[in-house]
């Protein structure tokens, strides 16, 4: 007696990458948000080029298969992890409220982000780490003024306590689903982050070039 | 809730092979000009880790060995894509080696017990292969010796 749907519409594909400076706790988020765990800071370890997670979830009656792309912050992994930015459909730009100089790089992000994705992707500015309120470097009204600017969606998280986290990454995929042609099965926007996960599309190598050389001048260090 | 299976990204996500190209084409340089930088020359291991071609991935391995000796500073993140070289080639005891040596370190570092997963999967899987080819190996022995008896015992 059920009405039994035909068969479930197949997930929408989305694929989700995270960037921001080194320790500003990108991996943190992704960990609270996919896993409800948290590490201290002496047990983690920096994300080594690029780490993955797969996260299911139902946003406005739609189930969303999200890949989660977790990238180094570190400036050695630069050439490495722009590759992974084409096909991204969200980015998560982090920085970290108590760590000021996290926030005063997120220009350049940004305008790693011009090159790499086209301005469609969705975008959202997040100021991790808010559980250190008595060592905060970066007011939230800066912030949310700064992203404002840049036409980013912007929220304050902590992913020790986890407050925002899941609204961060909820915000992120509605704004997506707002926006059909980013998902709804047009070749070349980067429908389907898993199919994507063989095919490294072709364009922008010269982009890529130009980063490896970059991160050669960088290596000094 | 778990949210996913073992993966690691750099294990199944190749350049294209303009991509691979550039980083190729820097390293190149700089070796033409005896300089060159370990920055350059680890880009260009870990794209040749990543590709599906073997003789790609063994010189991206031969490379980060150097690195390895020569950069204290990169050990880490060398040992983790000398794991995933080893692993994609299908060396799952060097694969276990090194990722080993990096769990010692980090023993918390999710990417490295990731990877480990993955290994023993591939260990595993070679050791139902393996039980194949000896079973099948097994099965023609016992023909051929029943055909060698049949044969010597009509003579």
């Amino acid at each position: 007696m059920a009405p039994a749907p035909a068969k479930a519409p197949a997930p929408i594909n989305c694929k989700l990458l995270l960037i921001g400076n080194s320790s500003v706790g990108k991996s943190s988020l992704l960990l609270r948000f996919s896993d409800e765990q948290w590490l201290p800071e002496d047990e983690s370890s920096a994300t080594i080029g690029v780490d993955f997670r797969v996260h299911k979830m139902e946003v406005q009656g739609k189930k969303v298969k999200l890949s989660i792309w977790d990238t180094a912050g570190q400036e050695r992994f630069r050439t490495i992890t722009s590759s992974y930015y084409r096909g991204a459909q969200g980015i998560i730009l982090v920085y970290d409220v108590s760590n000021r100089e996290s926030f005063d790089a997120l220009p350049r992000w940004y305008s790693e982000l011009e090159t790499y994705v086209s301005d469609k992707v969705v975008k959202i500015l997040v100021g991790n780490k808010v559980d250190k309120e008595f060592s905060r470097q970066v007011p939230t009204a800066e912030a949310e003024a700064f992203a404002g600017r840049m036409n980013s969606l912007f929220v304050e998280t902590s992913a020790k306590t986890s407050v925002g986290v899941k609204e961060a990454f909820t915000e992120v995929v509605e704004r997506i689903m707002d926006i059909p042609e980013l998902w709804d099965a047009t070749p070349g926007v980067g429908a389907g982050a898993k199919s994507s996960a063989g095919q490294m599309p072709g364009g922008g190598n010269v982009t890529l070039g130009e980063a490896s050389e970059e991160g050669g001048g960088g290596c000094s260090c | 809730m778990a949210s996913d299976l073992p993966y690691a990204a750099d294990a199944e996500v190749s350049l294209s092979y303009d991509e691979l190209e550039v980083l190729r084409l820097q390293y190149q340089k700089e070796l033409a000009q005896d300089y060159v930088t370990v920055q350059t020359k680890f880009n260009y291991a870990w794209g040749l880790v990543k590709a599906p071609i073997r003789e790609h991935q063994v010189e991206g391995v031969r490379l980060l060995q150097e690195l390895y000796r020569a950069e204290p500073t990169r050990r880490r993140e060398c040992l983790y894509y000398l794991a995933l070289g080893h692993y994609k080639m299908g060396n799952f005891e060097e694969a276990k080696k090194f990722n080993a040596l990096l769990m010692e370190k980090e023993p918390s570092n999710m990417q490295a017990m990731s990877l480990a997963q993955l290994i023993d999967r591939g260990v595993a899987r070679e050791g139902y292969i393996g039980m194949a080819l000896v079973g099948g190996a097994a099965a023609i022995g016992t023909l051929l010796v029943a055909g060698l008896i049949r044969r010597a015992t009509r003579k």
